[in-house]
């Protein structure tokens, strides 16, 4: 096999983790609008909490797509 | 590190960056405008108070002006009820006096009705009589001493016997009014000679009335306070009537 | 009624037909002047030769397309600061309006969320939270300016590296790329040309973070300011979260508190990781995003792309400020945290 294919096939699979990531980001979204449509007054706080939940979710797929991009690019 | 690009004097340069840039933004931006932040906040603060103070005013002078109307209010319903009550008691007045007149006339007319009947009856009295004799004649078939008849009438009608009212013999009664009734209006010689025996049994004092009832058909009733003396012909025959039985 | 119906029809209908005309002189366009599939360098290209050499460190400074990027939206912001902002502030006014009115609301929501977490040490939080938040969104947004990341002149070191990597390709020498304009010999050449060719070029500009030494310098600097508050706060105390010798003394539990401190440590660290790459995975998948959408479908396609990003580079301004934010804040209160980062 050419260095070149198992290399795009070795960045593919690495991205097989932003599943799992996309899948918290979902959770996060569904956990905060429902926290807003029992509490719209506290829409502010949980709109901050739920922002900070979904960042540190997306960084785990940011992990994912940084090790593609090393194994694309280097 | 060198794939990455990772380059430690191009980080170091741009950790000098962020700091020279830092300190001049902090300067002129941030610092600025976090004070201006903090005093809008505080004038708007104030504001609030100063609007919440106005605003306890209004509602104490809102207050007062509800106490003045529902005083005035609860005035203005006891003077209607004073009013009204007033209104209600001249009416009953006014129509007490009307009930009033009312029936002191009809008690006059009943008075006049009474009188008429007596006087009627009175007449009646001498005719009856008559009558009497002669149906008694016709029924005896001899001739009658007419005026010893009369006398007899008189007394059966009148209750009273040689003078003396037959009812009153050996009765006591105590009473300060009594009344009279008879079968047919007594004459004015009758009555005085009843009044006085009645009043001598009541023990000189007291108030006679005189009553006429055709139904007790002849003698008198007299009855003084709760106590009834009857001399009277249906009272008589009452009495036999059950003695027959 | 019927008049302002009229008007607002007539609106539309001249949205409609420049919305067609840009579609339509962007296929011509795209006809014409084919994009080339692009040559994407992890690190920044050089724009000149060795400038000078760092003097402790004696490595060689080159002037990258990202130093020049993150030169523009300092003199940006600089000059937005004393010329627009500060006459503004200076005039007394309580009520701002166009860009100054922006900042100012941004700052305050920036001061609100600050206010809302680090209690007393707000004013000492809020200048560093802001500046990371306006350099990092500043940055992001000269992403979307067309030209930026597409406009430059031919990287011999890419060309070689690109080369390298792929024999088959071709690369500009061989398909004469028409250049837009010519500076001394440089030929000043744009993303585009004919499809088979890889277009190994240096942009003028790069967006920042797209270059690790900008995230992690940030990251960096980010780390420091958490231990300095954190040390202004409790003084040595503050280190008792890492090394808690203490604990140790302790019976039971003590020793699994050492062990936790141990740990703290090595989350710390991580936080610079953790942050320079957040920020550096965001806009450099948005960057290669544009780049691959722009070639593949050269047409309306990279519209929806591009509002995306502007959504990303907010969020990511005020997601690294907010992080930093709140672990400062963190750092000034005595218990140690139970999550410390992610």
């Amino acid at each position: 096999m050419e260095a070149e294919a198992a290399k795009m096939i070795g960045a593919g699979i690495a991205m097989i983790g932003a599943m799992g990531a996309g899948l918290g980001v979902g959770l996060a979204a569904l956990g905060g609008v429902q926290g807003i449509a029992r509490n719209p007054d506290a829409a502010g706080t949980i709109q901050t909490s739920m922002i900070l939940g979904i960042v540190f979710t997306e960084a785990i797929a940011i992990y994912c797509l940084v090790v593609a991009m090393l194994i694309l690019f280097i | 590190m060198e794939a990455l690009g990772i380059n430690l004097g191009f980080l170091l340069v741009q950790v000098f960056n962020f700091l020279l840039l830092l300190i001049l933004l902090r300067k002129f931006v941030f610092t600025p405008i976090v004070n201006m932040l903090e005093k809008r906040r505080e004038t708007i603060s104030k504001g609030l108070e100063d609007a919440s103070i106005a605003a306890e005013a209004r509602e104490n002078a809102e207050k007062e002006a509800e106490k003045l109307l529902s005083e005035a209010r609860s005035k203005a319903a006891t003077e209607a009820r004073e009013l009204t009550a007033r209104a209600e008691a001249q009416a009953k007045e006014i129509i007490k006096d009307a009930e009033a007149k009312a029936g002191k006339a009809r008690e006059a007319a009943l008075a006049e009705v009474d009188q008429e009947r007596v006087r009627v009856l009175g007449e009646v009295r001498g005719q009856v009589g008559a009558l009497a004799v002669a149906a008694a004649q016709k029924l005896i078939g001899e001739a009658l001493d007419a005026k010893k008849q009369q006398t007899l009438i008189d007394e059966f009608f009148s209750g009273v016997k040689a003078g003396k009212v037959t009812v009153l013999e050996g009765a006591d009664a105590a009473g300060s009014a009594a009344v009279v009734t008879s079968a047919l209006p007594l004459s004015a010689a009758e009555q005085s000679s009843v009044q006085e025996q009645v009043l001598k049994t009541l023990g000189g004092k007291g108030e006679v009335t005189f009553k006429v009832d055709p139904n007790i058909l002849g003698g008198l009733v007299v009855r003084v306070g709760d106590k009834v003396l009857d001399g009277s012909v249906s009272g008589q025959l009452g009495a036999l009537r059950q003695s027959i039985r | 009624m019927a008049k302002q119906e009229a008007t607002r029809k007539w609106k539309y209908g001249v949205n409609r037909w420049i919305a067609l005309a840009i579609i339509i002189a962007g296929v011509i366009a795209a006809g014409m002047y084919p994009p080339l599939r692009p040559y994407i360098s992890l690190p920044a290209e050089h724009l000149t030769d060795t400038l000078f050499y760092f003097p402790l460190t004696g490595e060689k400074f080159f002037l990258t397309n990202t130093m020049v990027a993150v030169l523009i939206a300092d003199v940006f912001l600089i000059a937005l600061a004393l010329f627009v902002i500060r006459p503004a502030l200076k005039s007394g006014k309580q009520v701002f309006k166009g860009i100054v009115g922006v900042v100012e609301a941004l700052v305050e929501v920036i001061y609100n969320l600050t206010a809302g977490t680090a209690g007393k040490w707000t004013k000492t939080i809020v200048p560093i939270f802001a500046t990371i938040t306006f350099l990092v969104l500043t940055v992001n947004w000269m992403e979307l300016i067309p030209g930026v990341d597409s406009i430059g002149v031919i990287n011999e070191i890419s060309l070689e590296h690109a080369h390298h990597v792929n024999p088959d390709l071709h690369v500009e020498t061989d398909c004469d790329i028409d250049p837009l304009f010519t500076i001394g010999n440089t030929n000043v050449v744009s993303i585009g040309g004919q499809p088979d060719c890889a277009a190994a070029i240096a942009p003028f500009v790069r967006a920042a973070a797209t270059d690790l030494n900008f995230t992690l310098g940030l990251a960096f600097v980010s780390f420091m300011a958490i231990q300095i508050i954190g040390v202004r706060a409790q003084g040595l105390r503050y280190f008792e979260k890492f090394i808690n010798i203490r604990a140790l003394g302790k019976p039971g539990m003590g020793k699994i508190d050492f062990i936790v401190g141990i740990f703290e440590i090595v989350s710390e660290f991580s936080k610079i990781i953790s942050f320079s790459f957040r920020l550096f995975g965001n806009i450099f998948a948005g960057m290669i995003l544009l780049l691959v959408i722009g070639t593949l479908i050269p047409v309306a396609a990279q519209t929806g792309v591009l509002m995306l990003e502007f959504a990303v580079g907010l969020i990511q301004a005020l997601v690294f400020g907010m992080l930093t934010m709140i672990f400062m804040a963190q750092a000034t209160q005595s218990h140690h945290g139970d999550e410390e980062h992610h």
